[in-house]
């Protein structure tokens, strides 16, 4: 699937194609986006709008405040839950991965 | 509005405070609730909300046993419609050297022989059997009681309160009492920043700060506020692990029912009232903590806050009428308190009231330390 | 630890200017932003801004971005600014005035500054509605850093909750972008932002439904509609629901100040509804009533980008000038100019509402 970026902008210049195009991995499935901005951003533009299932009532949760401030977009980057997806930046080979519920916490290798 | 007169004022709206006055309004006593801030603004909801059968002395043992009863069903009790999130996961105490087995040995034996049949003493196996992630290094002992737990501080006033407002309680929030009134030597109302009240009885539930309501009538409340601290992580899904408290360090921890992690670490402190917290607590706190509990390595902190302790030289509470007439104290828990408000509350009624208590709290009179009758709890920290 | 003169929070257009006055001084600043790329909101406008030329009239936001950015590039060459990006300040501890933050997820460290600018910004205020927790609910901070910053379309088709300057600039934005505006609500009975902003959204046919809310949005697991219907002047509901047809909603309802830095430090705050929140109480030269502390931009009062450059001008020299005595001369010099700038930005009808703010919270001087 290609990514949907806005391209012609009658003001903005965004340069996509200078930009390093990385793989990374959202719930098992290879998608692509540019190095260094918001795993996010990448996942959004891939029609990716559902990043965690709440707890308790079990509803969806996405991107929301964009600042790193309202907890809407945590999910589970490398094995690690509750990551501000918003603010961390997007690296080649990363797991991305929808979080259920709170997140586990692995005994220490 | 108000009548400006009652019976009884009591002042402070922590969990004893909402306690008392829920059971005042209980025996028919026009009652007034004063807090300078909010309902549990103080030491309460600050408190690490640990709820135990394990104390060390026969008073201590016997009103946790009515206290633990009340609070597994408080909530209906008191027709609350939120949650006291109580939560039996279990309270480990851990000892890392003889002194410390003997000592939790000897408190669980009294415990047994008052009637609390959960608590017993745990090997280094059986450690690990009901914490399953704890690193045993070190540990000789425990002593146990699955039936100990946790619930959410705030509620648990809230709880009280709204039931004492349900009873005609006036509950005046954001209000400082700033003196006593006194009339042919007894207590006769209260002066606040919001007008004078007139009461036969005053009650004084103001914790680390009721040092200065004792000055007001002359008495010496021997109370140290000390700062306590604790942190909190992000939530993660529930493990099998009970509260757990280490002898060697003071260092506890445990998981909350929304996941996340209390922590908290024995440590030199300050000895005031203050809120503020300090940046070294973190590495204190972790550097103790995570070689007892690995698992929690990559979890993060993401809250710190203080509150304090009304520490007495005994570290044991003060319960009771004192030399000035219709002024009662229940203050000076040191660091255990919050717990012994469904016990303690009904008691401060029957004294108000005139009625022998139903628990026998004679130990905890206010002039035990004039007359050198200090008696330690050696189930505290 | 690691120390530093000045440390300025926040790298947005109040926190950059501080950071670049008090580098001008001499001092050796250090600047923290949580987000990816510093600017903060100036990097995401890409409106032409309103004022005279020294508020860079005529010129777009980011645009001015890029020449803060040319400011600040040469102080780092100097080696007086140091920029910590993706690090959040977690802590201010009183007793000692050191501070605690966070680099991206996993670093945690401690720094101790003799003076602070508190640049904190603002965040998004939210309104109650079912459904409003769905994924395509954003905020409009939000919108404009998908689009505009990473080129990102937030969806297809977009509601906007709100007719003020925000929600009417990025109704316009959007459409730039090739995304379609199914509307924008507004519980007023008028339109809150500028009527040049408007006129343009009506020209482009994009109905503007006044005195109406939004009840209900629509979908399973993301927004696939929404309901609006229109209310009296006492917001009730009153009328018949309607449905529109939307992938996306977006909140420009308003900001408030981000101020729990303030907060821990112990600042004397004061709720001031104009200003959109609590602020710190301040005087002219946005120095709070701690002695050691300094505020400016949005988390001093929620205002357009262009005052918050100013105040930060003056947070960020007033700061170093405590530091530097031979500075004091310069902010002497400097702070008539600013706060004569300042004057003229919140000068007639439009600044009314600030002015009203403002009076509540400052005071001549702490002595």
């Amino acid at each position: 699937m290609t990514r949907k970026m806005i391209k012609d902008h009658p003001i903005l210049n965004f340069e996509h194609e200078k930009k390093k195009v990385v793989k990374f991995t959202f719930d098992g499935r290879e998608m692509e986006g540019f190095e260094g901005e918001p795993i996010a951003a990448a996942l959004h533009s891939n029609g990716v709008q559902v990043y965690r299932i709440t707890p308790k009532h079990e509803r969806t949760r996405g991107f929301f405040c964009a600042i790193g401030k309202c907890s809407s977009c945590f999910m589970i980057v490398d094995g690690v839950p509750n990551v501000r997806t918003c603010v961390t930046a997007l690296e080649a080979g990363m797991k991305v991965e929808t979080q259920t519920g709170m997140g586990i916490l692995k005994p220490e290798k | 509005m108000d009548s400006k007169k009652v019976d009884v004022a009591v002042i402070g709206g922590g969990v004893h405070g909402c306690s008392t006055a829920y059971h005042l309004a209980q025996k028919g006593f026009r009652t007034a609730l004063f807090e300078r801030d909010y309902i549990s603004s103080g030491s309460s909801g600050r408190s690490a909300a640990g709820l135990r059968y394990q104390f060390g002395t026969e008073v201590n043992i016997l009103l946790a046993q009515y206290n633990m009863k009340c609070l597994k069903t408080l909530g209906e009790d008191l027709n609350y419609p939120g949650d006291l999130e109580y939560d039996p996961a279990g309270y480990l105490w851990i000892a890392y050297s003889e002194t410390q087995l003997e000592q939790l040995e000897k408190n669980v034996r009294l415990q047994n022989e008052l009637g609390t049949t959960g608590s017993r003493v745990l090997n280094v196996r059986e450690i690990q059997e009901v914490a399953p992630f704890l690193n045993t290094d070190g540990m000789l002992g425990a002593s146990f009681n699955q039936e100990d737990g946790h619930i959410n501080p705030h509620t648990l006033c809230f709880a009280y309160a709204d039931a004492a407002k349900a009873l005609g309680v006036e509950i005046h929030k954001k209000t400082s009492v700033t003196g006593i009134i006194t009339k042919n030597g007894r207590v006769a109302g209260i002066h606040t920043d919001k007008g004078d009240w007139e009461a036969d009885a005053v009650v004084c539930c103001a914790g680390a700060w009721s040092v200065e309501v004792g000055r007001w009538l002359d008495l010496e409340i021997p109370i140290t506020p000390e700062r306590h601290q604790i942190m909190i992580t992000e939530p993660v899904e529930r493990m099998k692990h009970p509260m757990t408290l280490c002898l060697d360090d003071g260092s506890y921890w445990k998981q909350c029912p929304n996941g996340t992690f209390m922590l908290g670490v024995g440590k030199e402190e300050v000895k005031d009232t203050s809120y503020y917290a300090s940046w070294d607590y973190l590495d204190s706190a972790t550097e103790r903590i995570l070689p007892k509990m690995p698992i929690l390595s990559g979890i993060r902190v993401v809250r710190q806050w203080t509150g304090p302790y009304a520490n007495t030289p005994d570290f044991q509470a003060i319960v009771g009428p004192t030399p000035a007439e219709g002024f009662y104290i229940d203050c000076g828990w040191s660091g255990h308190g919050l717990q012994f408000a469904p016990s303690v509350g009904r008691i401060m009624a029957e004294f108000v009231n005139g009625e022998k208590p139903f628990i026998d709290v004679s130990m905890f009179r206010y002039s035990r330390f004039e007359e050198g009758e200090l008696f330690f709890e050696p189930a505290c920290i | 630890m690691k120390t530093t003169e000045i440390l300025v929070v926040g790298g947005g257009p109040a926190g950059l200017s501080a950071a670049i006055e008090a580098a001008s001084l001499g001092c050796d600043v250090v600047l923290m932003d949580s987000d990816l790329k510093l600017g903060g909101q100036l990097i995401k406008q890409t409106h032409k801004f309103f004022g005279s030329r020294e508020e860079f009239a005529g010129t777009r936001g980011f645009e001015i971005g890029n020449l803060l950015f040319d400011e600040v590039e040469k102080y780092k060459k100097e080696g007086k600014l140091e920029i910590f990006s993706n690090t959040t300040v977690t802590g201010y501890y009183k007793e000692d005035g050191i501070v605690s933050y966070t680099i991206g997820e996993e670093t945690y460290d401690l720094i101790k500054p003799q003076r602070i600018v508190m640049a904190t910004g603002a965040q998004e205020k939210r309104i109650a509605f079912p459904n409003n927790d769905l994924p395509g609910v954003y905020g409009a901070g939000a919108v404009q850093t998908l689009m505009n910053v990473y080129g990102v379309a937030p969806g297809e088709k977009v509601l906007m909750i709100g007719a003020g300057n925000i929600g009417l600039i990025v109704s316009y934005q959007l459409m730039q972008a090739g995304v379609k505006v199914a509307g924008i609500v507004e519980a007023m009975p008028r339109i809150g932002g500028y009527w040049v902003h408007a006129a343009k959204i009506r020209r482009l046919g994009v109905p503007i439904y006044l005195q109406h809310t939004i009840t209900e949005a629509l979908g399973d697991k993301v927004i696939e509609g929404a309901v609006i219907q229109e209310i009296d002047n006492t917001f009730k509901l009153v009328g018949e629901p309607m449905k529109i047809d939307c992938d996306t909603i977006c909140m420009a309802i308003g900001l408030t100040p981000t101020c729990e830095l303030l907060w821990s430090a112990g600042c004397e705050m004061k709720f001031v509804p104009q200003l959109c929140g609590y602020v710190a109480r301040r005087d002219a030269m946005m120095r709070t009533s701690h002695p050691d502390i300094w505020v400016a931009g949005d988390a001093a009062g929620i205002e357009e980008a262009s005052a918050a450059m100013v105040e930060g001008r003056i947070a960020g020299l007033a700061a170093a000038a405590s530091l530097k005595p031979e500075g004091c001369q310069m902010l002497k010099e400097k702070s008539t100019d600013y706060l004569k700038r300042l004057e003229n930005l919140r000068a007639g009808e439009t600044g009314a509402k600030i002015r009203c703010g403002l009076e509540q919270v400052c005071c001549e001087c702490w002595g």
